[in-house]
């Protein structure tokens, strides 16, 4: 299923959770835009299927906010690209959404799985 | 590498290099050269809308689609400067006018005069709405007996004989009292000014205050000035200080040059009134006390008028003091100059708004020729709001820069006034210099213009449907359609151009009828000439001599027909004086029968002036100071006191109780205004009441060489410095150019007027070309078609132009019947006419039908042109 279609949708979904994704990504080395976007792809099993446009504004967004720094360079084939790093605040900020990210997931999975009623009440 | 904002063009460089390397890697899993690039272009999605998505991200939207509609709004006005630049001219001259009668009314009504704390500083008037003048003695007893006031203080004007290393000027000035300068509260821009000790007692102080713009003009701004010594009327004075800079007096429009102790006002001009209760010849001054309110302030005067009265039956009866605001005379000249500029506020008002709607119709008929640009807008996608924002940018711009036009207009129409100098020897000039507030108000009325006419395609634009509008080519006018707001607005405007062109007829028969008025003298061949000789050190006896030596020397000139002198000529400086009844026992104020212009004149004096004697007999040499009292009256004095014009030999009382008896009647004059009504006038011989300062009337006879009044004036100047050089002449010219003065507001107002008619007039014929051009332009395919079936001239011309001939000839006599309801408003600002007049009539329909047969003519000459097969068979 490609998540091409419906790029608001797909916007309001991942406004928040692109960037973490883009942190994380970047957190093993400077990478390129495309780069970025073919990790995301490959590690998340092809359940992310980003949109470039928005990888894009995002990763300007993120470097408006000095959460990343970027650098033109060249790449292995050497061609010119864009190469993103993170920067120390940017390290700070993906702790903090990360274990954000887990907060938000517990507490969805417990809502989910509490089907079986009040009574089960498990710590 | 650190740059504040990235460039659009970096964006898009990254997204390229993406694209490579996603080609790449596409073709490393094994996809073909194009196969790879054409799906690395898909899996992207679309580039455009990420550029633009970056683009947006930090601009405001809504500034951007401004500069955008301005950008395109400049454009549009290029493409066809000839409309923008009528467009604003008409607006700026509109918007100029109502900035321009703005400023004035500012300036010289609605602004107190330039003192600190103005709304402390009060006059006293007789009566309500009367005129400001006391004597001496009054303001002296509200001063020492008031206690709401921190100072009284008073002042007179006068001229004075100014020398200055040696050369004799002569000078407007106010003799002011000890208290005037504390009531006005000035602080002095060099030395000192007047004090209480410096009026203490006739002769206390010699000093002498100039204002700031006599001191710049007269003295060079010296800045040693203070202590130099000058002579005033031959009286050595010594100059103490300069006013600051931006004080003008305590009149709106008058600006004395020197100020000198009211003391000394007997040893100044020669006759003494200072201490005489019943000349009334002092303007009072005073600043209320912080914190007590006017009521207050009315009820103590009350009780001081009363209590004068009281104490001098004689004289103070019926006193009474009334607050007014300093500057225009308490009410007497605010009121009628608040009538005349609310007037033509007025009328600046509808000139604009028959620009507006002149500027509406060619907006609207221009956007009725964009209706398929509108349409095809409409058709992608913009919101019909987005297009009247268009529109009304558009406007704006207009407006705006008739607006900034209308700036530099008014800037210089208000500096040349500042600096003019009416026609008179009262130092009068209206300082309405340009204030910043002026761009404010000419700001604020651009906006609200370009608002009225830039809403007026709105309902097009709403009503366009775009796919009827591509397909008719933008032709929309069908036969019989009902009423556009196009006609509308053209029936509007003719109606208000036909108001201003009624307003400009009216001024325009006022004047005339001013003109030829009867004024109880004949001004033309005759000179006048005015002088004073207390200046020049005179006693009243010498006074009398030389001005009898004079009147002979003068009658002996080749050329002169007449001559004689008098106190004061009739449409000059008035003076009054009571008249009792012939019975009366109490001489108290209350108890006269009337106020009488009063002239004392020498023998020969109504041959001279051309005033018919109707009964009776002139002036004579043997009428003297020891003879029995005698008078000439006007014909309205005599019907005023015995109901008849038949009073030879009757008798009545002056003020001090003397019998005079009447020896002759003189005919109907104005001597105040040229329109007043017949009033009371009486002459008395001269030797009965010598007068140092004199006018001399001589008739010429324009015939003889020499003769002419202005050639005239020159000899006699002449002569009267051949009897002693140091007699200053204050006017000496052509009786008609002396009393050009009177003529003055009847002559302003028609030039007002008339400017304002001719811009309206202007107004209605480019608005009428304008809107039968377009008519015509637009229903050529219909009017080729009747052509061709067969029509004839007069059939064409009446399909294509009949409806405006109705809305022009009911705009018309909309428009008269506004000017005769708005007639009285127009009398306010001329008089002796009113838009009643059958002449008056006559001349707007014969003018409105004249413009408006110029305006249609080229169209008509086009609609008669017409050449079918040319024109069906193009599209």
């Amino acid at each position: 299923m490609t998540t091409q279609e419906n790029n608001d949708d797909r916007i309001a979904l991942l406004q928040g959770t692109l960037d973490v994704l883009i942190l994380k990504t970047l957190l093993m080395g400077p990478c390129h835009g495309q780069g970025v976007a073919r990790l995301i792809q490959r590690q998340s099993e092809e359940v992310f299927l980003v949109d470039h446009g928005s990888l894009y504004l995002a990763l300007q967004r993120l470097e408006d906010r000095k959460w990343i720094s970027a650098k033109w360079g060249v790449s292995e084939n050497n061609r010119k690209a864009r190469f993103y790093s993170l920067t120390a605040k940017g390290r700070e900020q993906l702790v903090a959404k990360t274990s954000e990210w887990r907060r938000l997931t517990r507490a969805m999975g417990l809502i989910l799985d509490a089907s079986k009623g009040p009574q089960n009440e498990e710590a | 590498m650190f740059w504040r904002k990235r460039s659009a063009e970096d964006f898009s460089e990254e997204i390229k290099a993406h694209l490579e390397l996603e080609t790449d890697e596409l073709k490393r899993e094994g996809l073909g050269e194009d196969e790879a690039r054409w799906k690395a272009r898909r899996v992207f999605g679309s580039v455009r809308a990420a550029q633009e998505r970056f683009y947006l991200k930090d601009r405001l939207v809504w500034l951007d689609n401004l500069l955008h509609d301005v950008q395109f709004a400049l454009r549009q006005m290029g493409r066809s400067p000839g409309f923008a630049i009528t467009a604003v001219s008409i607006l700026a001259l509109g918007i100029a006018a109502n900035v321009i009668v703005f400023g004035v009314l500012q300036t010289i009504i609605l602004q107190p005069i330039d003192v600190p704390q103005p709304d402390r500083v009060v006059t006293f008037s007789q009566r309500n709405h009367g005129y400001p003048a006391f004597s001496y003695p009054e303001v002296r007893d509200v001063r020492d007996g008031s206690t709401v006031f921190s100072a009284v203080g008073a002042e007179s004007m006068s001229v004075f004989g100014l020398e200055v290393n040696g050369s004799t000027q002569p000078v407007w000035g106010e003799e002011v009292s000890g208290q005037y300068f504390e009531a006005v509260a000035i602080q002095p821009s060099l030395g000192r000014l007047l004090t209480r000790a410096d009026d203490d007692h006739p002769g206390a102080s010699q000093a002498a205050v100039l204002s700031w713009p006599a001191w710049k003009s007269r003295f060079g701004a010296d800045p040693n000035v203070v202590g130099k010594t000058v002579r005033i009327n031959k009286h050595s004075y010594t100059i103490v200080g300069v006013t600051q800079e931006g004080f003008n007096g305590t009149w709106k429009f008058l600006q004395p040059e020197l100020f000198v102790p009211m003391a000394n006002q007997a040893s100044l001009d020669g006759v003494n009134w200072l201490e005489n209760r019943l000349d009334k010849h002092v303007f009072p001054i005073a600043r209320i006390k912080d914190g007590i309110a006017q009521p207050q302030v009315q009820a103590e005067l009350n009780t001081i008028a009363a209590r004068i009265a009281r104490q001098n039956p004689r004289e103070e009866d019926g006193l009474h003091f009334w607050l007014a605001p300093p500057g225009l005379a308490g009410d007497f000249i605010a009121r009628p100059a608040r009538r005349f500029l609310a007037g033509t506020m007025l009328l600046a008002g509808i000139v604009l708004l028959a620009a507006c709607a002149n500027l509406g119709g060619l907006f609207a008929a221009r956007t009725a020729d964009r209706t398929r640009e509108i349409a095809i807008r409409l058709a992608v996608g913009s919101s019909r709001w987005r297009v009247v924002r268009q529109i009304l940018i558009e406007a704006f711009l207009i407006s705006m820069l008739g607006g900034a036009c209308a700036c530099g207009l008014s800037w210089l129409a208000l500096t040349g006034l500042a600096r003019w100098h009416p026609p008179t020897d009262y130092p009068i000039k209206f300082l309405v210099y340009p204030k910043p507030s002026l761009i404010l108000m000419a700001f604020l009325v651009s906006v609200l213009a370009g608002v009225l006419f830039g809403l007026m395609p709105l309902r097009q634009i709403f009503n366009t449907d775009p796919i009827e509008a591509i397909k008719g080519g933008g032709n929309q006018s069908a036969a019989g359609r009902r009423w556009a707001l196009r006609d509308v607005l053209l029936t509007v405007q003719i109606a208000l151009c036909c108001v201003t062109v009624t307003a400009a007829f009216v001024s325009l028969r006022g004047l005339r009828n001013t003109l030829t008025m009867d004024l109880g003298i004949n001004p033309k061949d005759a000179v006048l000439t005015k002088f004073d000789l207390s200046p020049a050190g005179y006693t009243a006896q010498a006074a009398e001599q030389l001005q009898r030596q004079l009147q002979e020397t003068v009658s002996h000139i080749p050329g002169v027909e007449a001559a004689a002198y008098a106190n004061t000529t009739p449409l000059a400086d008035t003076v009054t004086t009571a008249v009792y009844s012939q019975q009366t026992t109490d001489f108290r104020p209350s108890k006269k029968a009337f106020e009488a212009y009063y002239y004392t004149v020498s023998p020969g004096y109504f041959a001279a002036a051309q005033t018919p004697l109707l009964e009776g007999r002139d002036i004579r040499t043997t009428d003297t100071a020891t003879t029995p009292k005698v008078a000439v009256v006007s014909q309205e004095f005599a019907r005023q006191l015995f109901h008849t014009e038949h009073a030879v030999g009757r008798s009545f009382k002056n003020s001090s109780g003397q019998s005079i008896q009447i020896i002759g009647i003189a005919a109907e004059g104005k001597y105040f205004l040229p329109s007043e009504e017949p009033d009371e006038a009486v002459f008395f011989p001269i030797q009965q009441r010598p007068s140092a300062s004199v006018s001399l009337i001589v008739r010429t006879r324009p015939d003889v060489t020499g003769g002419s009044a202005a050639e005239m004036a020159t000899t006699i100047r002449k002569t009267i410095h051949g009897l002693d050089p140091a007699i200053p002449i204050e006017l000496s010219a052509p009786w008609t150019s002396a009393l050009a003065f009177s003529f003055f507001p009847a002559q302003v107002a028609t030039v007002a007027l008339g400017l304002f008619g001719a811009f309206g007039l202007l107004l209605s014929i480019t608005g009428t070309f304008g809107l039968a051009s377009y008519t015509v332009s637009k229903r050529l395919r219909e009017l080729s078609i009747r052509v061709a079936l067969g029509a004839r001239a007069k059939q064409v011309l009446s399909a294509a132009l009949g409806r405006m001939l109705t809305l022009l000839t009911s705009g018309a006599l909309a428009g008269m019947l506004l000017g005769v309801a708005t007639s009285k408003v127009l009398s306010a600002i001329v008089y002796q006419a009113s838009a009643q007049d059958p002449v008056v009539l006559a001349a707007v329909a014969g003018t409105i039908l004249l413009t408006g047969a110029i305006s249609v003519a080229g169209p008509v000459r086009r609609a008669l042109r017409v050449n079918p097969a040319k024109l069906l068979r193009e599209d």
